[in-house]
């Protein structure tokens, strides 16, 4: 019961927070396009606007993609008690998001889209958040 | 012997433990912290600190807009704000601000106001007594004066551009805006601001509204170089996707 209170409360949270994106999150990402990849962490850009995540993916015939995830700005990441060592290379990760909008690839090819949330394989769940979860564009 | 390992054992798996993730957003609600209103030696509220805005950057209220203002938000709005000026790592303008921390510098003659975001930015409020300069350029930020009302500071802002929106949503604005903030600290923890927007040519009426910072004592202002990374612009598509 107390957890279903937490969770409750949790879930408000969510709805309640506005962006704290510097764009749009309606403009470039698919609310309607939630998506959840497994894989290794290639590098994390610890850089403004967003700080960005690189995952490589392996499908079932080897063959390795690279994603990057948008996630919040370095600083608002550390305000939640987050750093740039927070990820590692070679961390394995299972990242929820959402897809972008355009379906194109960021210059460097890699596949684009926005993280909410990135779980450590040890279960701890870093860099929680998103201008999804946003109120941001709806009209306050 | 036996209860020493066993300390040695919860010890370890304390240690192992991960911490808690933090409360999504919590970065946005924090306590503030209690005391009385701090003070210059001339007696005057002292602004000076780390402010956060929290979920209040995002208010503003219901503007009253003239028919080519309305048309034109709507527009913004079925766009879903694809064309932010925020997006492009542009100045957010006045009054809007981010949810990010901001930084008072409070002097007799002069309050310098350091924004961490959405980019760097800086507005000067003089309180030297002058006035607003004749035939100034439009800038993002504007010309702003300052002058005591009692406990208040009164802040005066005029010769915007019109390149800025208002909030996220795209509220519009001309460059006949003009900015009264009034400022009040009425403890320790809390700024206090109440804003009025007139604009001539884009609204039908002045609009008030309010919002309330919390002081972050354990806070500093970051760096943030919006556009070291700022691959978003080109995949800002709106609602032709």
């Amino acid at each position: 019961m107390r957890f279903m209170l937490v969770a409750a409360g949790v879930g408000l949270l969510l709805a309640a927070i506005p962006g704290f994106a510097h764009h749009s999150f309606a403009a470039e990402y698919d609310s309607n396009k939630p998506i959840t990849v497994k894989g290794t962490v290639n590098k994390l850009a610890w850089v403004n606007p967003h700080a960005y995540v690189f995952v490589d993916v392996k499908d079932e015939h080897g063959k390795v993609t690279t994603w990057a995830f948008e996630s919040l700005s370095p600083n608002a990441l550390a305000q939640q008690g987050w750093n740039r060592s927070s990820l590692k290379p070679g961390d394995q990760v299972t990242v929820e998001g959402y897809l972008a909008k355009d379906g194109k690839p960021l210059a460097d090819g890699s596949m684009h889209a926005n993280s909410r949330k990135i779980t450590l394989a040890d279960g701890r769940a870093v860099f929680v958040g998103s201008s999804a979860d946003a109120a941001y564009q709806q009209g306050k | 012997m036996r209860s020493y390992l066993l300390g040695l054992i919860v010890i370890v798996a304390a240690a192992a433990q991960p911490p808690a993730p933090p409360a999504p957003g919590g970065f946005l609600q924090n306590a503030a912290p209690a005391g009385p209103t701090p003070r210059t030696p001339e007696g005057k509220p002292d602004l000076s600190g780390v402010w956060s805005p929290g979920l209040d950057f995002a208010r503003m209220g219901q503007v009253p807009l003239q028919p080519w203002a309305d048309a034109l938000y709507k527009d913004r709005r079925a766009n879903l704000s694809k064309d932010d000026p925020e997006g492009h790592c542009l100045p957010a303008g006045v009054p809007r601000i981010a949810p990010f921390p901001f930084k008072l510098v409070q002097t007799p003659s002069l309050v310098i106001y350091l924004d961490e975001g959405n980019v760097h930015s800086y507005r000067q409020f003089f309180l030297d007594g002058r006035g607003h300069p004749k035939d100034l350029d439009p800038t993002w930020m504007g010309d702003s004066i300052a002058k005591w009302d009692g406990d208040t500071l009164v802040v005066d802002t005029i010769g915007f551009n019109d390149k800025t929106w208002l909030n996220g949503q795209g509220l519009p604005h001309s460059d006949a805006l003009h900015v009264i903030e009034r400022y009040r600290r009425p403890d320790l923890g809390h700024l206090e601001e109440e804003i009025t927007m007139e604009d001539s040519k884009a609204f039908t009426a002045p609009h008030t509204f309010k919002r309330t910072m919390t002081l972050m004592p354990k806070w500093e202002i970051h760096e943030y170089v919006c556009n070291e990374f700022n691959v978003d612009a080109e995949h800002l598509v709106g609602a032709g996707h």
